[in-house]
């Protein structure tokens, strides 16, 4: 029912963050101090979608396919060596490049359902904690149910980021957020409890080591048979697309959901939910992708302002073209050694996160 | 030297006297019962410099993961010692009670080491890092470190640090024989070794493989210089106690005679749970199935316990087991 309302109900949430009156308690907590542009400000742009210009996404499509080309063609082995050459196109090549669309649109999109959800540009799954909270799951069940297996594991660790993102929201909402930065400092703050509570159990297993190495992010042990269940986030990604006006209004708050006919309560635990499964599958799989989420919807929303169900297939080629960026970077400067994704992508991260900070201060 | 940190001056003056007066007297004697007086001492030279050291040191803390090995192959009682570094392979050191624990070096409990009240305390390698704090909070105690140092030979680094326990707990003889051993090891090796097939080391840790090094890399880099193995990746490391990610691709590129590895995970305890096996991700792969290695099943795995020891006594066992493996193919 929610499908075509989408500048309606942008227009409705002008109203509701101008209203100062007693906000429900339902409502998620955006303090009246905070300046207009912290929201996910509807802005004027967004009350008139841009006329659609086609070519500018067919074009979009065209470079992240090249990028992917690239992703398929840059390796070590010689694939165009025989008979073996090939089949090792298939086994690493391929595989790799899958496991970067999947890992970049999942993390990227869900980034943005967040940033929705929370009302805060800030937001993703490691500002959030989540992440963490999927990396305590899966030490958990490596230490207590080591026969589980990967979709044990994966379950496990997505089941961890939903209470994470379920805590993070509920905190959230118990308190008065003077400016948008109290909430990304809350999920890290939470984050860095989570992180610590494994570190401490993985010191006293004495598998610090291998924590580490699980959770640093990087495609370079991708190979066939290994990252087929990254399409579990294949599902997610659809479902944001699907649900994504649900969740755009859910994000104006109960009031202005509820108003509009969405069932606010169900969106924000399907969301969180999606979002959960995305973090606890993508870090089973691959990984930490620090920043991920967060960058690829900012960059979006400063080009084309914030409206969410058109910017979805560019916050998917977005993270796509930004994860398989990085990890060529990482497999190229150091031939034949690689450099983690995470460590290229922090590195990027942590630079456009700063600057948009900066913005944020001079806006 | 160790005795120059926070020692007061009086201090240092008054033990070098009663040192002299010891030595005096222990050299009035016929050197017999010399071994059993810990008033005597030998000066070794440690990572630091020299150090004067009491000879068979009535209570001994040690950290350095080298020394377990001999240490408990001569029945020296610990005082203190990293348990949580020492996996199964030492029980007499980690089930006794009566032994401090120190913990591992990444929450060190250093104070367990005051505890202890050690005369001697063997630190560095992994426990480089506390030195100066070891110096200070045991004023009573010799610290030394004699863990090979980096950028010399792994080989001769080894046998000097054998070498000085032997000076220090009256055992030279024995320790001769290990170094002994150690040499005829790389000599059997070497003799195996055919002298033209390509090797290369590599490290496994939750589900990833890493590259070691030829010379510096963890655990299997040694062995290049000491057998003159011909590298089937020169490359140097940029993290060489935890390796250099490398993809598959990059092994089956380079494809060697033979793959060395040290699996990281296999150290502790228990088999760790999620722990993808060395043998798994190498002898298993799919890329790398081609490769020489693996197609002649020429994938030595060191011993698990290996990341915990990487003694001399764990080097020579890795010299046989090369020497055996390249006697086979």
């Amino acid at each position: 029912m929610s499908r075509d309302h989408g500048s309606a109900v942008h227009r409705s949430a002008d109203g509701a963050s101008t209203d100062s009156g007693g906000r429900p308690a339902g409502r998620l907590p955006v303090s009246d101090d905070v300046p207009p542009e912290a929201v996910p400000e509807p802005d004027i742009a967004a009350h008139h979608p841009r006329r659609p210009r086609p070519w500018r996404l067919v074009v979009a499509v065209v470079v992240v396919l090249l990028l992917l080309v690239a992703s398929l063609l840059v390796g070590v082995y010689d694939i165009t060596d025989g008979e073996f050459g090939a089949e090792m196109f298939w086994i690493t090549r391929v595989p790799r490049t899958l496991a970067l669309v999947l890992a970049g649109a999942a993390m990227a999109t869900s980034g943005l359902v967040m940033q929705m959800l929370t009302q805060n540009r800030f937001v993703d799954a490691t500002t959030s904690g989540t992440t963490e909270w999927a990396a305590l799951g899966l030490l958990l069940t490596t230490l207590l149910a080591p026969a589980v297996g990967l979709v044990g594991r994966m379950v496990v660790s997505s089941v961890f980021a939903f209470v994470g993102a379920m805590a993070f929201l509920l905190i959230l909402r118990r308190i008065v957020i003077r400016t948008t930065l109290v909430v990304p400092l809350i999920g890290i703050m939470l984050g860095a409890v989570v992180s610590a509570v494994t570190t401490f159990l993985a010191a006293q297993f004495n598998l610090l080591q291998m924590v580490s190495t699980w959770f640093m992010g990087s495609f370079t042990p991708v190979v066939r048979g290994n990252y087929e269940v990254l399409w579990i986030v294949a599902v997610v990604t659809v479902l944001v697309f699907i649900s994504a006006d649900r969740i755009t209004v859910a994000g104006l708050g109960k009031d202005v959901a509820t108003s509009v006919g969405v069932k606010y309560e169900t969106v924000l635990i399907a969301g969180t939910a999606l979002v959960a499964v995305a973090a606890g599958v993508t870090t089973v799989v691959v990984g930490f992708l620090p920043f991920l989420g967060l960058v690829v919807p900012n960059i979006v929303a400063m080009v084309r302002g914030d409206h969410v169900r058109s910017n979805l297939p560019w916050v998917c080629l977005g993270g796509i073209a930004l994860v398989t960026v990085c990890d060529l970077i990482g497999r190229t400067i150091r031939m034949p050694f690689e450099i983690p994704v995470s460590m290229v992508l922090g590195l990027v991260g942590a630079t456009v996160f700063v600057s948009l900070l900066l913005r944020q201060r001079r806006g | 030297m160790s005795i120059r940190h926070a020692r007061p001056a009086a201090f240092a003056a008054l033990t070098l006297g009663a040192a002299l007066a010891l030595s005096g007297c222990a050299a009035g004697d016929s050197g017999d019962d010399a071994e059993s007086t810990s008033a005597s001492t030998v000066t070794i030279t440690d990572n630091h410099g020299e150090v004067e050291v009491p000879v068979n040191p009535e209570k001994v803390v040690a950290l350095d993961n080298h020394v377990f090995e001999t240490l408990s192959e001569w029945e020296i009682p610990l005082a203190a010692a990293p348990k949580g570094l020492m996996g199964d392979n030492w029980p007499e050191y980690t089930d006794d009670e009566a032994v401090g624990d120190v913990g591992t070096h990444r929450e060190p409990d250093l104070e367990a080491v005051v505890a202890a009240q050690p005369d001697l305390i063997i630190g560095g390698y992994r426990f480089g890092d506390s030195y100066d704090d070891l110096v200070e909070q045991n004023p009573d105690a010799v610290v030394i470190e004699i863990a090979p140092r980096e950028g010399e030979d792994a080989v001769a680094e080894l046998k000097r640090e054998t070498e000085i326990l032997g000076q220090i707990f009256a055992h030279e003889d024995e320790a001769e024989q290990i170094n002994a051993g150690l040499d005829e090891s790389i000599a059997a090796a070497k003799e195996a070794y055919n002298g033209e097939d390509t090797v290369m080391g590599l490290l496994t840790s939750g589900g990833k493989i890493e590259f070691a090094a030829p010379v510096t890399g963890r655990a299997v880099g040694p062995v290049f210089p000491a057998l003159d193995l011909v590298p089937a990746l020169d490359r140097e490391a940029e993290d060489t106690s935890h390796g250099d990610d490398i993809s598959v691709e990059a092994i089956a590129d380079a494809n060697p005679d033979w793959i060395v590895v040290l699996d990281r995970d296999a150290s502790f305890t228990e088999p760790e749970p999620g722990f993808v096996p060395a043998e798994e991700l190498i002898s298993g792969s799919e890329a790398l199935k081609q490769t020489t290695a693996v197609k002649e099943g020429q994938v030595v795995y060191l011993d698990p316990s290996f990341y915990l020891t990487e003694d001399i006594q764990a080097y020579t066992h890795l010299f046989d087991q090369l020497q055996e493996a390249f006697s086979a193919a």
